[in-house]
């Protein structure tokens, strides 16, 4: 399945922008998708919708929000992708845009519009002075893998989404910031808090 | 030197450390075992995170149902649409062909008796029905829409193993249990008796193939059954469905009913509304009120002390009197000597020899009897030049709503495309939309968002053609742009399609009323959406 293969070989846009995948081709083929090339776009989609569809996946709750949120996303490309200036790769604009559609059908389903990033006790800055190695550095097997995402499903909210978006999208804390509507400070002290729950919750590896 | 802490070490790690500070860290890690296994720990563990996150789930690693053609929907679903519309067509002609029992043909839509039924029922019903009717309405739309709740909310619970929302499935057992606190009776079997000493106090919800009341209902009578005969009585309405409904007792409410047969010999307080095939009221029944009804037949012997509305196939034969009008469209009309018409006659028919009115029969207002003239309208210059017309207006519309909000516009065309759910909440709008306007304008302060909402709600019906048709152009025309002039062109060869497709005989009503839904249903959507802040990239 060569769209499969292409899917699996996206490049990370934080690490490579377009190199692995042969820039000239994704540079012409936004050119042509800004011109409402149907088939352009129709490429477009198929190198990304796993990708988008798994940044949708981890935030909302279930496959059907998910793909909903996807199609959303492509449907939104279609009509505002004159709206991307070039200033940032490719990959990482579609991502961003998934990732505020997502945000949007979370606060859409929780109705109020702070609900999702609700930082309890202030989020002060935490110190955790500790220098036990973590369940999370290891080089770890497929299953362990597996496992990891499991929990980060289970993360509450506010912890997976900017969790998610660092990681997954490769957002930089300002852009999920700007994204959730939050102070630098909070994305920051939420993604350590994250982090931390995360460790609490893997079992540690026995050595 | 002091040590880093965790936090500051994550974010030097995350590439967020300003970068004066990033230097120090550098620095320090130089001299630091501590900082540095530390920050080691940090980074790895971001890989894994990363590594973990980037191998997607398996079921987005085959994410089924996703190709190209789920966001251009449009052709699946005009194929549906084709396909039904062709098996519409053929199956009415069939339909035609068959030779359907007498007894069953108020039942044909594709009849003309039935069709009239079916079309004009609606109208009637709320024509002539003021705010009983509106209530009922309203409770019937209460009804569909917890029905809907609850279907969706099985589904929604089926779908997950966890209880993800609690307070839904409150409401869920909250609706539950609030549905029995009706005063409702239900009976049902194969044959129903109210016996004559027996007194029902409740609303009675009786379904079976003879429901027969001797006795004394108190509230309401909802019956389905192939007989309904009510010998005693009601104290509410009687609101039935059935083969034969035969009223000699007393009905004290309204009569709604769909029934082949409605015989009344005994008295009935209100109204009668109704489809029906055959309507009788004998020369001992009595009507409180009107009668507002489509019929096949219709023979009045008895009194009514109000107003007759009737549609009628067949043919109104008057032997007995009515209090005030009688409006009538059909095919004969007959009054006999005995007859009495205390207010104007007006009869619509197709000729005027099947307009018998005796000599001893009494009209108290006027005589207004004119020709029903069907004209083959495809035949007349002037419906291509009103066609013509309605389109540049459309245009003209839609060049407006494109210059004035093309965002809007734009954004609305594009909703259309989401099908079902356009579809459903358009269905939705149209059917609630009227009860909320009259709810709101019973306070004397909602009269005036009342009126505007009524404005809105007719000016988004005409629009929504508009967003259809310029949806359903730009799937065939695939233009390569989203200018305002290829949406215009879209537009063009939508309401042209949209036409010629309104003109097919029975479907063609159909789909004008699937393309205000949709187009209703994306208008809704569109305004809810933008009434949220704006998602930017």
């Amino acid at each position: 399945m060569d769209a499969k293969r292409n899917m699996a070989k996206e490049p990370q846009p934080r690490e490579g922008g377009t190199r692995q995948m042969e820039g000239m081709d994704l540079e012409s083929l936004t050119e042509c998708a800004r011109g409402h090339d149907g088939e352009a776009l129709g490429e477009i989609y198929r190198r990304y919708v796993r990708r988008v569809f798994g940044l949708c996946r981890y935030i909302l709750e279930s496959r059907e929000s998910a793909e909903d949120a996807t199609s959303e996303v492509f449907l939104k490309l279609q009509r505002s992708i004159e709206s991307y200036d070039r200033s940032i790769p490719f990959p990482r604009w579609l991502l961003r845009v998934a990732g505020n559609q997502c945000i949007d059908a979370l606060r859409r389903r929780q109705r109020g519009r702070r609900a999702i990033v609700e930082v309890e006790d202030g989020a002060a800055v935490i110190e955790a002075p500790s220098s036990e190695p973590s369940p999370l550095s290891a080089v770890i097997s497929k299953e362990e893998r597996a496992k990891v995402r499991d929990a980060i499903a289970r993360l509450p909210d506010n912890y997976r989404v900017p969790l998610v978006l660092r990681y997954y999208s490769e957002l930089s804390y300002d852009e999920i910031a700007q994204q959730l509507n939050l102070e630098r400070n909070y994305v920051a002290a939420l993604i350590f808090r994250a982090k931390q729950e995360l460790r609490r919750r893997l079992p540690h590896r026995s050595k | 030197m002091e040590c880093y802490s965790e936090q500051t070490c994550a974010l030097a790690v995350d590439g967020e450390l300003a970068t004066d500070e990033a230097q120090r860290l550098r620095d320090h890690l130089t001299t630091c075992q501590r900082c540095r296994a530390l920050v080691e720990a940090l980074r790895a563990e971001n890989r894994v995170l990363s590594e973990s996150l980037n191998e997607l789930p398996e079921e987005a690693a085959s994410p089924a149902g996703f190709s190209p053609l789920r966001w251009s929907w449009g052709w699946g679903d005009l194929a549906i649409l084709v396909a039904v519309l062709t098996l519409g067509s053929i199956i009415s002609g069939w339909f035609n062909e068959l030779d359907i029992p007498a007894a069953l043909e108020w039942f044909n839509p594709f009849s003309v008796s039935g069709r009239t039924n079916l079309i004009f029922h609606f109208f009637y019903y709320f024509a002539h029905g003021g705010t009983a009717m509106l209530a009922d309405y309203a409770a019937v739309v209460g009804w569909i829409c917890l029905l809907m709740l609850l279907g969706g909310s099985a589904l929604l619970l089926g779908r997950r193993g966890r209880p993800h929302y609690p307070g839904l499935r409150l409401l869920i057992v909250l609706l539950a249990l609030s549905s029995p606190s009706f005063a409702l009776e239900r009976r049902h079997g194969d044959f129903i008796t109210v016996a004559a000493n027996e007194t029902v106090d409740d609303t009675l919800l009786a379904a079976a193939n003879t429901v027969r009341v001797d006795g004394v209902v108190n509230g309401d009578l909802l019956t389905f059954g192939r007989t309904v005969e009510v010998r005693g009585v009601v104290r509410g309405d009687l609101i039935s469905f059935a083969q034969r409904t035969e009223v000699r007792g007393t009905v004290e409410g309204h009569i709604y009913t769909v029934s082949h047969t409605l015989d009344l010999e005994g008295q009935l307080g209100h109204s009668i509304y109704g489809v029906l095939q055959s309507l009788h009221i004998d020369d001992r029944g009595r009507v409180g009120d009107g009668i507002v009804a489509a019929v096949g037949d219709v023979s009045l012997e008895g009194e009514v002390k109000r107003s007759v509305d009737i549609l009628t196939s067949g043919s109104a034969d008057v032997s007995g009197s009515i209090g005030r009008d009688l409006t009538m469209v059909g095919r004969s009309l007959t009054l006999t000597n005995t007859a009495r018409v205390g207010g104007n006659l007006s009869a619509r028919v197709r000729q005027l020899k099947e307009v018998h009115i005796a000599d001893g029969a009494t009209i108290g207002g006027k005589r207004d009897i004119q020709l029903r003239v069907r004209e083959n309208h495809f035949r007349r210059p002037r419906f291509y030049f009103h066609q013509a017309v309605w389109l540049a207006g459309a245009i003209l519309v839609g060049w407006l709503g494109m210059l004035l909000f093309p965002g809007f516009f734009q954004a609305t065309t594009q909703l259309v495309g989401s099908g079902w759910r356009s579809l459903g909440l358009g269905v939705g709008v149209l059917a609630g939309m009227p009860v909320a306007m009259v709810v709101i304008a019973i306070t004397l302060v909602g009269l005036p968002l009342s009126l505007m909402l009524l404005a809105l709600y007719f000016a988004a019906i005409y629009l929504a053609k508009i967003w259809v048709g310029a949806f359903l152009g730009r799937i065939l025309l695939k233009p390569s742009g989203a200018t305002k002039g290829d949406w215009l062109l879209g537009l063009l060869v939508g309401l042209l399609i949209l036409t010629v497709v309104g003109f097919i005989p029975y479907l063609g009503g159909l789909v004008r009323l699937g393309v205000v839904c949709l187009g209703l249903g994306a208008f809704a959507w569109q305004l809810y959406e933008a009434s949220r802040p704006v998602m930017t990239a």
